[in-house]
C-alpha cells in the first residue's frame, strides 16, 4: 500500500482511536488539547493526499485500496477517491480543528465525552466519501448519526432531547429506505446483469444499474431519495433540521451545515443520479419544484424568525435547495454549481452559527428581540457577522455567489428553448426559465432575512437580557482564539468567491462523467442536443447548420422515437446499452 | 440599400469594439482584442490598497485622519491614472486582466468571466468623473466626519474606498459578471454606509430598504445576464457585440422585423433594466433613494447622487446593441423614465428638507437620462449624467456643509438668509451655480445637456406627449430648486439649529465649543447657538466644484470629431462606444437630413415608425434641436419666477418680488391652502411607501407567519404523527416498560429496511414485467 492509502486509512480510523483513547484521558482539559492537537494533525495527511492527487485525472478513483472481506457475497473493504470526494473530505478534515477551538468556552460539563464523540465524527464522515463499496459507505453514512445524536441529545440547549429524538429517528428512517433502495440495486446487479456475482462496488453498481427498467429506476429512486431527501433537507421532509440547528451545540451546527447536510446532496450525486439516470431524468422537475418551494418556503420562514440559530437553521433549507436545483438540471453547469454549493455553504453558514455560538456564551439567548444593537459593543463580532452575511446573501466576490449563478444558469440552460447556443452538455432534463427565475426569488429572500437578522443583531440600540452579567472568562469583544477559528472561514470564503475555476477544473472531469452517463441513458448524444435546439429554438441557422439539421432528421425518420419524449428516449437508451453490453461481450437480457 | 448602410454604420462601430470581427462575420476567436498596458490596474488597485489600508487602521483602532489622507491619496492617483489613460487612448478598445475568475468548460464550449477590464471610450468617460468626484469628496469629508474621528473614521473611508474599487469593477468590467460583482458591491457598500449611523433605528432602516430594494432589480439583472450568457454563449462584451446572432437581429431590427427575433434574445433588455431601474431608483423601485439620505451627506453626494445611481444609464448604454434588439424595451425605458422625472418632481416641490428635494431631484433627473436612452440618445442620457454628477455632488455637499454647520438643521421653514452669514458665502455661491445647473437656466451645462434630451423626444417618432412632460417637469425643476434657494439662502437672517446639538454631545465636540466663543456672529439665533461655517477642505472643495459646474458648459463646445458627425465631448466618447447609435433614425436623424437630404431618401422608416412628422417641432414648428432652446429656457424662467414670487422676500430693488419676512411663512402657504388635501399628499410622496407596504410587505410577512406555523403543526405534525406510531405499537405489546421506546423505534425503522426491499422487489418487478 502506498503512503497515499495509508493518509486515507488515517484519516478515516485514526480519529476513532483517539476517541477511545480520550475516553480514558482523566483531565478534561487533556481531553480538549488530545482533540484539538489530533484534528490539527490530521490536517497533514489531508493535505499530502491533496497534493499526491492527480487533478489532470480528477474523474479517475485514486489511492484506490480494497481488502476483500467475504468474497462470495461481494464485501470487501475499498477505499479511494475521485476529486469531489477529495474536496468534501478536505472540507470535513479542515472544519476539524474549528469546531474544537470553538468548544473551548463553551462546553463546562463532561467535557471528556464531547471531545471523544468530536474525534470519532471526523473519521466516520471521511469515510463517507472515501468509500467505494457500499458496505463502507453505508455503515460510515449511518455511524455518522450516532456521534452527533449524542452531541445534540448531551450538550444541546433546552430542547435537545426532542430534537436529538427526532433527528435520529428521522434521518435513521430514511436512510434505511435508502438501505432498500440500494439493496435492490445491488439484488438487480447480481441476479439481472451479465456479471453474475455479488458486488457492493460502487463503480461496477453505477455500470450495471441503468439496465434496470424505468419503473425499477423509478422505485429505486424514491427508495433512495427517502433517505438523502431527509438527510440534505429537502421540502418537505425538513422539519427535523430547523429543530436539531437549533438545540445543537455551536460545534454540532457546525458540522451538521458543512458536512452532514452535504452527505444527502453527495448521496443524489453519487447514488441517486448514476443509479436511476433515467428516472431521475423523468422525475428531475418534479424534485426542482421541491427545492424551488424549499428555496422560497423556508426562505420567507426564516424572515418570520425571533431565534436567531432557527433562522439560520432555515436558511441552510433555502441554500440547499439551490444545490439540487442544480442537480435535478443535470447538465455540466448544473453538477459543478451544485458540488460548488456543497464546498461553499458549509463555510458561511458554519461562519454564521460560530458567530451566533459565541454570541450566545455571552449572552446566554438566541431571541433577537432581547438581544441586539451588538456593533456598538462587538464591533469585531459585528464585522465578521455582516461578512459572514453578505456571503451567505450571495455578494459577487464571495463564495455563495459562484455557485448560485451556475444552479441559476443551469435551469436556464436546461430547457432547449431558450438554449440557444445549446452545445453538448449543456442541455439536461426540462427545467427552464420559469425554474430559474422562481429559484432566483430566492435571491431577495435570502437579502430581506439576513439583512433582517444583521440589523436586529448588530445595529440598533443596544439591547441585553435583563439577567446579563459578563462572560468569566471571554472579554466583552471577540478573543485571539474565537478570531484564529473564524480565519480560515473568512478566508475560506474569499477564495471560493475569486477563485473558483480552482475548483471547477478540479470537478471537471467527474462532473463531465456523470454527464455522460445520464446522456447516455437517456439517449441525448450531442447530435440530439442539437437537434432539439434547431427544431425548437426557432434561432438563425447557417446553410452548414441547415445541411445538418436535414441529416439529423433523415435519421430520425429512419429511427423514430428521438422526439422529446422521455419513455421513446429511454428506448433508444436502452438500444445504445444493448449495443453497449454487446461490447462487452454480454447478453442482451437485460430486462423485459 | 438603407438596410446595408444601417449595417455598415453599426458594424463600423462594432468594428472598433472587436477588431477581426469588422466586415467579414466570421466566427469571433475569443479574446481577439487586443491587451492594454497593466498600469491600468492601478485605477481599481489604488483604492483597493486604501480600503485594506483602513480597514487595518480600525483593527489597530487608529484615532487620527489617517484614514482620510489615505484615501484622498490614493484616489487621486487613481484619478491620475484614469487621466492617463485618456490621454493615451488611441480609440481602440483594449482589455487588462488582473486574473482569471469564472472558466467553466463543457463539451468544446466555457463560460468565461475573467477579473478583467474593457476600457474604451465610454469607460473612460465614466472613470474619469467617479474618480475625479470620489478624491474631491473625500476631501470634503475629511473634514465632514471629523467628529467621529477615532469612532467611525476608519469604518466610513474603508467602506468609501470598497466603494470606488466596485464602482470601477462596475464600469471597467469587460463581462456583465464583473458588471454584476461591481453592481452588487456598489450595493453593499451603499448599504454600510447609509447604515453608517447604525444606532439610528431609521438609518438602519433605511440602509435595508436600499439593498432590499436593489435586489429586486439585481434579480433581473442577474436573470438578465445569465440569459445572454445561454442564448449568445458569451457575457463578455468583445464577444457578444461581435456575434453573428446579435449582429443578425440587430440587421432585423433596424427595419422594425421584431418578429424574426426571438422572444428570449428580447427578454435579455427586459431583465437587464428591470435591474437599472433598481440601482437608478426609477420607478417603481425609486423608494429607497430618498430614505438613503439617512446617510453622512458627501456618501448622498458621491454613492447616491453623482455616480452609484447612474449604474443603470451605464448598463443600459453599455449593452444599447442588445436593447435595441427588443421591441419593447426602450420604449418601456423612455416612458419609465418620464413618469419618474415628473413623479418625483411633484413630489419634490411639496418637500422642507433640503437634502430629500436634492434627493427627488436626483430620482427626477436620473428619470431625465433614462428618458434619453429610451429616445435613442444614449448620448444625451450619458451628457446629463456628466453635467448632473457635477452640480448634484455640488448642491449637495452645499446642504451638507449647511447641515454640518447648523447641528443637522434641514427643514428650509427653519433656515433663512444665509448668504449674509458671515463665513457662508463660498456655500451661497456654490449652492446658486448649482441651482442654475438644475434649473436649466440658459448656457449651463444642465441646460445643454437637458435640452439635448428634450430635442430627442420631438426627434423619435411617437414621444412628443412625453416631451412635453418632460418640459414641464423641467418647469417645476426650476420651480423647486429656486425655493430651496430663496428660502434659505436670501431674505432676513435666521436661523434654527437641529436636535444634533443635543443628543451629539460628546460626537460634536466643536457643538459645544462654539458655546463659549459667542459674540461676532450676530443675534440672529435662539439659546447661544452659532453656526459652525465650514473649514478649508469643504470650502476647498465647493470652490473646485462649482468651477467644475461653470467649466463643464465649455464641454458641450470641445470635443467634436467631425468625421464621425459627433458635436462635442460627451458624444464622441458615447458614440466611439458599444452605445453608438448612428442611423438614420437615431441621434443625428434630423442633421443627416438636413445636410444631405439626397442620402436619405427613405426617412420614413425606423423601428419605432415614420419620423417624417418628427422633423418638426409640434406646435412651434422647427428644428426641435434649435426650439427647445428657446422653450426650454422660457419654461425655466417661469419657474424661477413663480418661486421668486412665492418664496422669495422682498428687496434688492424689485429683484425679488416675494414678501417673505421670516424664516418660516411666505406667500406659498397660502397659495398651498387652495389646493386642499394635495400639498400634503403630494408631502407625504402620495402615500407610496405605504401602498407598498400595504400591498407587498405586509402580505408578504403574513404568508411568511402562516408558513411558520405550517410548518410547525401541519408539516411536522404529520412527521409527530409517524414518530407517534412507534410508541403506540409498544404500548399495546408492553405497556409497563416504556424507557426502551426508542429501542423500539429503531428496531421498526430496522425493519423498515427489509419490509421495504421485499415491497421493492415485488413492486418494481411487477411493473417492470408489465
Amino acid at each position: 500500500m502506498s503512503l497515499d492509502v495509508w493518509s486515507l486509512i488515517v484519516l478515516i480510523f485514526f480519529p476513532a482511536l483517539v476517541g477511545i483513547l480520550i475516553g480514558f484521558v482523566k483531565n478534561d482539559d487533556n481531553a480538549y488539547r488530545i482533540a484539538l492537537a489530533t484534528t490539527i494533525a490530521l490536517c497533514v495527511p489531508a493535505v499530502a493526499l491533496l497534493a499526491n492527487f492527480d487533478f489532470s485525472h480528477g474523474g479517475m478513483t485514486q489511492f484506490e485500496h480494497s481488502i476483500p472481506w467475504v468474497p462470495g457475497l461481494g464485501l470487501e473493504f475499498s477505499i479511494g477517491m475521485d476529486s469531489v470526494s477529495l474536496l468534501l473530505i478536505l472540507l470535513s478534515v479542515l472544519l476539524g480543528p474549528i469546531v474544537v477551538l470553538a468548544s473551548k468556552t463553551a462546553i463546562t460539563k463532561d467535557r471528556k465525552m464531547y471531545y471523544a464523540w468530536l474525534t470519532v465524527l471526523q473519521g466516520a464522515m471521511v469515510g463517507v466519501f472515501a468509500a467505494q463499496d457500499l458496505l463502507l459507505f453505508y455503515i460510515c453514512f449511518e455511524f455518522t448519526l450516532l456521534p452527533m445524536f449524542i452531541l445534540i441529545r448531551k450538550y444541546g440547549s433546552t430542547n435537545r432531547i426532542a430534537a436529538s429524538t427526532k433527528f435520529f429517528l428521522y434521518t435513521f428512517t430514511g436512510s434505511m429506505m435508502t438501505l432498500a433502495g440500494l439493496m435492490y440495486v445491488v439484488w438487480f446487479v447480481a441476479q439481472d446483469s451479465q456479471l453474475g456475482r455479488w458486488t457492493l462496488d460502487i463503480a461496477a453498481l453505477t455500470h450495471y444499474a441503468g439496465n434496470m427498467t424505468l419503473t425499477e429506476q423509478g422505485w429505486v429512486l424514491a427508495a433512495m431519495l427517502a433517505g438523502f431527501a431527509v438527510k440534505v433537507p429537502l421540502f418537505p421532509v425538513h422539519t427535523w433540521l430547523p429543530l436539531a440547528h437549533t438545540e445543537a451545540p455551536t460545534a454540532g451546527s457546525v458540522i451538521l451545515a458543512g458536512v452532514l447536510l452535504k452527505l444527502g446532496t453527495y448521496g443524489f450525486y453519487r447514488f441517486a443520479v448514476p443509479l436511476a439516470p433515467e428516472a431521475f431524468f423523468e422525475y428531475a422537475p418534479l424534485i426542482a419544484i421541491l427545492a424551488i418551494i424549499g428555496i422560497i418556503y423556508a426562505g420567507l420562514i426564516c424572515w418570520v424568525q425571533d431565534d436567531i440559530k432557527k433562522l439560520v437553521a432555515y436558511s441552510s433549507v433555502s441554500h440547499l435547495g439551490f444545490c439540487i436545483l442544480g442537480l435535478t438540471a443535470l447538465n455540466v453547469t448544473g453538477f459543478s454549481g451544485s458540488i460548488l454549493y456543497m464546498l461553499s455553504h458549509g463555510f458561511s453558514t458554519g461562519g454564521l452559527f460560530l458567530m451566533i455560538g459565541f454570541m450566545y456564551e455571552r449572552y446566554h439567548t438566541r431571541d433577537m428581540n432581547t438581544v441586539g444593537g451588538l456593533a456598538s459593543k462587538m464591533p469585531v463580532w459585528a464585522t465578521f457577522m455582516v461578512f459572514f452575511a453578505m456571503a451567505s446573501v450571495g455578494l459577487p466576490g464571495l463564495n455563495g455567489f459562484p455557485s448560485e449563478l451556475l444552479c441559476l444558469i443551469s435551469a436556464f440552460q436546461s430547457d432547449a428553448a431558450w438554449n440557444a447556443a445549446g452545445e453538448p452538455g449543456a442541455w439536461g432534463a426540462s427545467l427552464g426559465p420559469w425554474f430559474a427565475v422562481f429559484a432566483g426569488t430566492g435571491m431577495v429572500i435570502a437579502a430581506m432575512y439576513l439583512l433582517y437578522m444583521v440589523g436586529k443583531i448588530c445595529f440598533g440600540a443596544y439591547k441585553e437580557p435583563a439577567d446579563y452579567h459578563p462572560h468569566d472568562e471571554l472579554p466583552t469583544d471577540l478573543n485571539t482564539r474565537e478570531i484564529i477559528t473564524l480565519t480560515p472561514l473568512a478566508i475560506g470564503c474569499v477564495l471560493f468567491g475569486l477563485q473558483p475555476t480552482m475548483l471547477l477544473d478540479a470537478i471537471s472531469e467527474p462532473v463531465n462523467n456523470t454527464v455522460r452517463i445520464v446522456e447516455q441513458a437517456n439517449g441525448i448524444d450531442s447530435q440530439a442536443t442539437l437537434s432539439s435546439h434547431y427544431s425548437t429554438g426557432g434561432g438563425l441557422m447557417s446553410s452548414d447548420q441547415v445541411e445538418q439539421l436535414d441529416e439529423i432528421s433523415l435519421r430520425h425518420a429512419e429511427n423514430p422515437g428521438t422526439e422529446a419524449h422521455v419513455e421513446d428516449l429511454a428506448e433508444i437508451g436502452d438500444s445504445m446499452k444493448s449495443a453497449d453490453q454487446s461490447d462487452h461481450d454480454h447478453g442482451g437480457d437485460s430486462h423485459d | 440599400m438603407m438596410t446595408s448602410s444601417l449595417i455598415n454604420s453599426f458594424t463600423s462601430s462594432i468594428a472598433t469594439l472587436a477588431p477581426d470581427a469588422a466586415g467579414h462575420a466570421a466566427h469571433a476567436e475569443p479574446g481577439a482584442i487586443a491587451a492594454g498596458p497593466n498600469w491600468v490596474l492601478l485605477i481599481p488597485f489604488l483604492p483597493f490598497a486604501a480600503f485594506t489600508l483602513n480597514a487595518l487602521y480600525a483593527a489597530f483602532g487608529v484615532k487620527s485622519k489617517l484614514p482620510a489622507w489615505t484615501t484622498v491619496a490614493t484616489l487621486a492617483g487613481s484619478f491620475l491614472a484614469t487621466l492617463a489613460m485618456f490621454m493615451n487612448f488611441d480609440g481602440t478598445p483594449y482589455t487588462v486582466q488582473a486574473f482569471e475568475w469564472f472558466n467553466l468548460h463543457y463539451g468544446d464550449k466555457s463560460f468565461v468571466a475573467n477579473f478583467s477590464f474593457y476600457i474604451d471610450t465610454l469607460t473612460i468617460y465614466w472613470m474619469l468623473f467617479v474618480t475625479g468626484l470620489a478624491t474631491l469628496i473625500a476631501l470634503y469629508a475629511s473634514e465632514y466626519m471629523s467628529h467621529d474621528v477615532g469612532q467611525g473614521y476608519n469604518r466610513f473611508f474603508a467602506a468609501f474606498a470598497l466603494f470606488v474599487v466596485s464602482m470601477a469593477c462596475l464600469v471597467m468590467g469587460d463581462n456583465l459578471l464583473m458588471l454584476y460583482l461591481g453592481w452588487e458591491g456598489v450595493g453593499l457598500c451603499s448599504y454600510l454606509l447609509i447604515g453608517y449611523f447604525y444606532k439610528k433605528p431609521s438609518a438602519v432602516a433605511a440602509a435595508k430598504k436600499a439593498f432590499i430594494v436593489n435586489r429586486i432589480g439585481d434579480l433581473g439583472l442577474a436573470l438578465g445576464v445569465y440569459l445572454t450568457f445561454v442564448h449568445f454563449g458569451t457575457v463578455q462584451y468583445a464577444e457578444l457585440f461581435s456575434n453573428e446572432t446579435l449582429q443578425s437581429y440587430i440587421a432585423a431590427a433596424s427595419h422594425g422585423d421584431f418578429g424574426s427575433i426571438p422572444g428570449e434574445a428580447q427578454w435579455i433588455a427586459l431583465l437587464l433594466m428591470i435591474g437599472a431601474f433598481g440601482k437608478s431608483a426609477q420607478f417603481p423601485l425609486y423608494v429607497w433613494l430618498p430614505d438613503a439620505m439617512e446617510g453622512p451627506t458627501p456618501v448622498s453626494a458621491l454613492i447616491h447622487a453623482a455616480t452609484m445611481v447612474t449604474a443603470g444609464i451605464y448598463l443600459i448604454a453599455r449593452m444599447y446593441p442588445v436593447f435595441i434588439v427588443s421591441e419593447n424595451a426602450l420604449p418601456i425605458v423612455a416612458w419609465i423614465g418620464t413618469i419618474t422625472a415628473f413623479l418625483a418632481a411633484t413630489i419634490g416641490m411639496a418637500q422642507f428638507d433640503i437634502k430629500r428635494i436634492m434627493a427627488y431631484s436626483t430620482v427626477s433627473q436620473l428619470g431625465y437620462m433614462f428618458a434619453g436612452l429610451g429616445f435613442l440618445t444614449p448620448t444625451g442620457g450619458a451628457y446629463h449624467v456628466l453635467t448632473h454628477a457635477f452640480f448634484k455632488a455640488l448642491l449637495f455637499l452645499c446642504c451638507g456643509a449647511v447641515m454640518h454647520g447648523f447641528a443637522g438643521q434641514l427643514d428650509l421653514r427653519k433656515l433663512s438668509g444665509l448668504w449674509k452669514v458671515p463665513g457662508w458665502r463660498i456655500v451661497s455661491i456654490g449652492m446658486l451655480i448649482g441651482c442654475i445647473n438644475l434649473a436649466g437656466v440658459p448656457f449651463t451645462a444642465g441646460y445643454f445637456s437637458k435640452d439635448t434630451i428634450l430635442a430627442e423626444a420631438f426627434v423619435t417618432p411617437g414621444y412628443a406627449f412625453l416631451g412635453w412632460v418632460l418640459l414641464l417637469t423641467a418647469g417645476m425643476t426650476a420651480y423647486y430648486t429656486f425655493r430651496v434657494f430663496f428660502r434659505v439662502f436670501v431674505g432676513p437672517v435666521e436661523y434654527h439649529p437641529g436636535d444634533e446639538l443635543h443628543d451629539h454631545d460628546h460626537d460634536h465636540g466643536h457643538g459645544e465649543e462654539h458655546h463659549h466663543d459667542a459674540g461676532q456672529h450676530g443675534d440672529h439665533h435662539a439659546n447661544h447657538f452659532h453656526p459652525h461655517a465650514p473649514g478649508w477642505a469643504i470650502n476647498t472643495v465647493l470652490i473646485i466644484l462649482t468651477g467644475c459646474s461653470i467649466l463643464a458648459t465649455g464641454l458641450y463646445f470641445v470635443g467634436g470629431d467631425k468625421d464621425a458627425h459627433t458635436k462635442h465631448y460627451a458624444d464622441t466618447m458615447v458614440s466611439e462606444s458599444s452605445a453608438s447609435y448612428h442611423s438614420h433614425y437615431g441621434t443625428h436623424a434630423f442633421e443627416y437630413y438636413e445636410k444631405d437630404p439626397e442620402h436619405y431618401p427613405e426617412p420614413g422608416h425606423g423601428p419605432r415608425g415614420s419620423i417624417d412628422k418628427a422633423l418638426s417641432m409640434p406646435i412651434t414648428g422647427g428644428d426641435p434641436h434649435k426650439m427647445m432652446y428657446y422653450i426650454s429656457g422660457v419654461i425655466g424662467f417661469v419657474g424661477i419666477l413663480l418661486a421668486a414670487l412665492l418664496h422669495g422676500p422682498k428687496g434688492l430693488g424689485g429683484l425679488f418680488l416675494g414678501a417673505r419676512t421670516n424664516a418660516s411663512e411666505c406667500k406659498m402657504d397660502a397659495i398651498a391652502k387652495r389646493f386642499g388635501p394635495i400639498p400634503r399628499w403630494a408631502e407625504n410622496k402620495w402615500y407610496v411607501d405605504e401602498l407598498y407596504h400595504a400591498i407587498f410587505v405586509k402580505p408578504l410577512r403574513i404568508i411568511s407567519h402562516v408558513f411558520h406555523w405550517v410548518d410547525k403543526l401541519l408539516v411536522d405534525g404529520i412527521v409527530n404523527v409517524f414518530g407517534f406510531l412507534p410508541r403506540v405499537f409498544a404500548w399495546i405489546i408492553r405497556p409497563s416498560q416504556s424507557g426502551v421506546l426508542q429501542g423500539y423505534a429503531v428496531s421498526m425503522a430496522g425493519g423498515l429496511a427489509i419490509i421495504l426491499f421485499v415491497v421493492l422487489v415485488i413492486v418494481a418487478r411487477a411493473g417492470g414485467a408489465s
